[in-house]
C-alpha cells in the first residue's frame, strides 16, 4: 500500500512538472540564460531582463535559470544537460570561465549558440558582451568627481584588489583622465588595496583622511570600497565637503547616499545586460552577427565597439552604465 | 547462510526495492515528460559524465560511515581539487603534453591517486593514532587541503593543457560509455567486492557495528581506520581527476556543495551515519536517482531549488520507507518496539 501512495505522489509532483514543460514547449527556438547563482538580486534582476526579452519575442522559449548554491561545479552540470537537450542558443554568465571551456566547446560543436557576459578572457565563445569599456568607465567616474571637487584639491584612488583586472582598469581610467584633464587635481594616494573587504575600505579611507586631512575626494572601484569610504567620512563628519564615488550597488551604498557620504555611485544594470545577451544570441541564431558601432535598441548599447576575443569570438561592448546618485537611486532595487 | 542468490534475498532489502521503484519511477516518468528526450543517447551520455565525481565522493563517505565510532570524510572535496591541482601544476615541468601524451596523462593519473593516498593517510594516522574524533579531524583536513590549493594557485584557475588521452578521461567515451562513468563503475565493484567478500569488509562492518566486540576479536582497530580513510582518499582522489581533466582546469573551490550531496546520497542509500551498515549497489542507486532527477529539472527548465526540495522530500520519503530502525539509527530515537538490532549495540556501549 506504501507503494501505491508513493506512486500517487510522485505522479502527481511529475504532473505539475508537466504542465509547465507543455507549455514551455510550445515554441521550437529555445534561448537559455545561465547565471552564476539564482536567488540574488543581481540576478534577479536579470532575469527581469530575460522575461522582458521572451515577453517582446513570443516565438521565442527564453528562460533563465542557474545553480542554486555558487559553485562552477554545479553550472558546468547545467551547461551539460542544456547541451542534452539540443536547445538553441545558450546565454552564459560564467562563474569561473575556464571551467567552462569544455563544455561550451563542445556546445559550439554541436552548433548551440554561445553567448558569455563577464567573461573577455573566455575563448570558447562566440560572442562575449561587457556592458562597457572598463577604461571608458573608469574616466566617466572619474569626469563625475572633478566636477564634485571643482577640478582642484588632494583625492584618492582605492581598488579592492590589484589583482582583479577590472577594477584596476577602472582606477587607472580614472587616473589617466584626471592626470590628461585636470593638473590641478592632485593624487596623493594611487590605488591603496582593500582586499574586497568593507571593513578594510573603512580602514583605510581612515588612514588616508589621517593623513591628508585636506583631501578632497576619493574614487572606489569594489563594490564595497565606497561603503567603507562613507562610514569613514561619516564618522569623520565631512559629509559634503569630501566627494566620494564609485563602484557601488544601490541598496548597499543607499543608506551613505542619503546622508551624503556617498555622493554618487555607479554599476551597469543586470536586467539590461540580460536582454542584450539574448538579443545578441537571437541574431546569432538568425545568422547575423555583431557589427562595430551597431544599435542592439538597449539603453547604453546603443552604439556597441566590436573588438577581437582570445578565441575565435568577439568582444562586444556598450557603454551600459548607469550614475547613480540621491535623486534615483530607489529607481535600481538590487 | 551461504546460500546462493535466491529472488527472496534479492529483494529482502526495502531500502534496495525503494531505490530500485524510485529509479524506474523518475526515468519512466522523465521519459514521459521529455517525449523521449531523456532517454536520447546524449542526455544518457551527459548524465553518465556527470555521475561519477558526486558518485565518488559519496562512495568515500559511505566507507568513513560504516568505520563507525562518528566515522565520516569531509575532507574529500577539499582533497578531490588539491591532488589535481597538484598535478596540474608539477606535471608540465617534467613531461612535454604534445610530445609524450601517454607519458604525461600516466604521469598525472599516477600524481593525482598519490595525493589522494597521502591525504587519506593523514586523516587516517590522526583518527587512528591521535584519536581524534573523524568528524573534527576531517574538517581540519579539508580547511588544509582547500589553504594549500588556494596557496597553490593564488585562488585562481590552473589551467590544465589539452592532452587528448588525459582530456577522455573526463570527456571521452569507450563504446558510447562515458570513460569517467566506467570508472566509476570499476569502483563500485572493487568496493563491493572487498565489502562483501573480503575479510577487510567483515571486520569493517563487525568494527562499525560494535567496536568493543571487534577490539575483543582482535580486529587491529588503527589498521583499519587507516585504511579505511586511506581509501577515501583515493576515491576522492579519482573524483579529482575526473572533475579536472573534465573541465581542463583545476580550482580549489570547484564542487564546494558537493560535500552535502555526496553526505544525502551515503545517507539515502542507507548507509548508517552510527556505523555498521550501508550497501554499496544501494549508494550508487542513490547517486543515480539524484541525477536522474537533476537532470529532468534542468530538461524541464525548472529551478534548482525545486530540485533541492524534491531531494529533500526523497530523503524523508526513503527515511518513513525504511522503517524506525533507520529513524533511530540515524536521530537516536523514534521508530517502533519491533525495530532490532543495526545501530543499538553501538548506541546503548556503556560509555566507561
Amino acid at each position: 500500500m506504501k507503494l501505491t501512495r508513493l506512486g500517487a505522489a510522485l505522479a502527481a509532483g511529475a504532473l505539475t512538472v508537466g504542465v509547465i514543460a507543455a507549455a514551455q514547449a510550445a515554441t521550437n527556438e529555445t534561448i537559455v540564460t545561465v547565471v552564476k547563482v539564482t536567488g540574488i538580486n543581481w540576478f534577479n534582476r536579470m532575469d527581469d531582463g530575460v522575461k522582458q526579452f521572451a515577453k517582446d519575442n513570443p516565438n521565442i522559449n527564453a528562460y533563465q535559470t542557474g545553480p542554486g548554491r555558487a559553485d562552477a561545479a554545479q553550472q558546468l552540470k547545467i551547461i551539460e544537460d542544456l547541451i542534452a537537450k539540443k536547445v538553441t542558443a545558450i546565454a552564459v554568465v560564467p562563474y569561473d570561465p575556464p571551467t567552462l571551456e569544455p563544455a561550451l566547446k563542445k556546445a559550439m560543436d554541436r552548433g548551440i549558440k554561445v553567448v558569455t557576459h563577464e567573461a573577455d578572457n573566455a575563448k570558447n565563445t562566440m560572442v562575449d558582451i561587457e556592458a562597457f569599456d572598463n577604461t571608458a568607465y573608469g574616466a566617466g567616474l572619474n569626469e563625475r568627481l572633478a566636477s564634485c571637487m571643482h577640478d582642484d584639491g588632494k583625492w584618492a584612488v582605492l581598488v579592492g584588489s590589484l589583482g582583479s583586472r577590472s577594477q584596476v582598469q577602472w582606477a587607472d581610467g580614472g587616473i589617466g583622465n584626471a592626470k590628461a584633464k585636470y593638473p590641478k587635481m592632485n593624487l596623493v594616494e594611487p590605488k591603496l588595496e582593500t582586499n574586497n573587504d568593507g571593513e578594510r575600505a573603512y580602514e583605510v579611507a581612515k588612514e588616508v583622511l589621517r593623513k591628508h586631512p585636506d583631501l578632497k575626494g576619493f574614487q572606489g572601484s569594489s563594490s564595497l570600497d565606497v561603503i567603507g569610504i562613507g562610514r569613514a567620512v561619516e564618522e569623520a563628519g565631512m559629509q559634503g565637503k569630501i566627494c566620494v564615488y564609485g563602484t557601488g550597488l544601490p541598496t548597499e551604498a543607499g543608506k551613505f547616499l542619503e546622508s551624503g557620504a556617498i555622493n554618487g555611485i555607479a554599476f551597469w544594470d543586470p536586467k539590461l545586460a540580460g536582454i542584450a545577451m539574448n538579443k545578441v544570441a537571437q541574431m546569432l541564431v538568425d545568422g547575423k552577427t555583431v557589427e562595430n558601432g551597431a544599435d542592439l535598441g538597449i539603453p547604453g548599447y546603443t552604439k556597441v565597439t566590436v573588438a577581437k576575443g582570445p578565441g575565435k569570438g568577439i568582444i562586444v561592448r556598450g557603454q551600459g552604465w548607469v550614475n547613480v546618485d540621491k535623486s534615483n537611486y530607489k529607481q535600481y532595487p538590487f | 547462510m551461504k546460500s546462493a542468490f535466491t529472488a527472496g534475498k534479492l529483494f529482502g532489502d526495502r531500502q534496495l526495492n525503494f531505490l530500485l521503484i524510485v529509479n524506474v519511477l523518475v526515468v519512466l516518468v522523465a521519459t514521459w515528460l521529455s517525449r523521449g528526450q531523456f532517454v536520447d543517447i546524449d542526455n544518457l551520455q551527459s548524465m553518465g559524465g556527470q555521475l561519477p565525481e558526486l558518485g565518488l565522493l559519496a562512495l568515500g563517505i559511505m566507507l568513513s560511515m560504516v568505520s563507525g565510532n562518528g566515522g565520516i570524510d569531509l575532507s574529500g572535496v577539499g582533497l578531490a581539487n588539491l591532488s589535481g591541482m597538484v598535478a596540474a601544476l608539477v606535471v608540465p615541468r617534467f613531461v612535454n603534453g604534445d610530445d609524450s601524451p601517454a607519458l604525461y596523462t600516466s604521469l598525472f593519473c599516477v600524481i593525482v591517486v598519490t595525493m589522494g593516498l597521502l591525504g587519506g593517510l593523514l586523516n587516517g594516522v590522526v583518527i587512528a593514532r591521535l584519536r581524534l574524533t573523524p568528524i573534527l579531524c576531517t574538517l581540519g583536513t579539508q580547511l588544509l587541503f582547500t589553504g594549500f590549493a588556494v596557496v597553490l594557485s593564488n585562488g585562481a584557475s590552473v589551467h590544465v593543457d589539452y592532452v587528448d588521452p588525459l582530456s577522455n578521461i573526463g570527456n571521452g567515451t569507450v563504446f558510447q560509455v562515458p570513460i569517467a562513468f566506467c570508472i566509476f563503475i570499476a569502483a563500485v565493484i572493487v568496493l563491493g567486492w572487498l565489502l562483501k567478500r573480503s575479510p577487510f569488509g567483515l571486520r569493517l562492518y563487525l568494527m562499525g557495528t560494535n567496536p568493543k566486540a571487534a577490539f575483543y576479536a582482535g580486529i587491529p582497530r588503527a589498521r583499519m581506520l587507516i585504511t579505511t580513510y586511506a581509501m577515501c582518499g583515493v576515491l576522492a582522489s579519482l573524483a579529482g581527476l575526473i572533475s579536472v581533466t573534465h573541465t581542463s582546469s583545476a580550482k580549489w573551490d570547484y564542487g564546494n556543495s558537493y560535500l552535502l550531496i555526496a553526505i544525502l546520497i551515503a545517507v539515502m542509500g542507507g548507509v548508517n551515519p552510527a556505523g555498521g551498515h550501508g550497501r554499496i549497489i544501494c549508494v550508487f542507486f542513490a547517486a543515480t536517482v539524484l541525477q536522474f532527477l537533476s537532470s529532468l529539472f534542468n530538461l524541464m527548465g525548472v529551478s534548482q531549488f525545486f530540485g533541492d526540495c524534491a531531494w529533500g522530500f526523497l530523503l524523508l520519503l526513503s527515511l518513513a520507507f525504511a522503517g524506525g530502525e533507520r529513524v533511530r539509527a540515524i536521530f537516536g530515537f523514534g521508530g517502533g518496539a519491533g525495530a532490532s538490532n543495526a545501530a543499538s549495540p553501538a548506541s546503548s556501549t556503556p560509555k566507561s
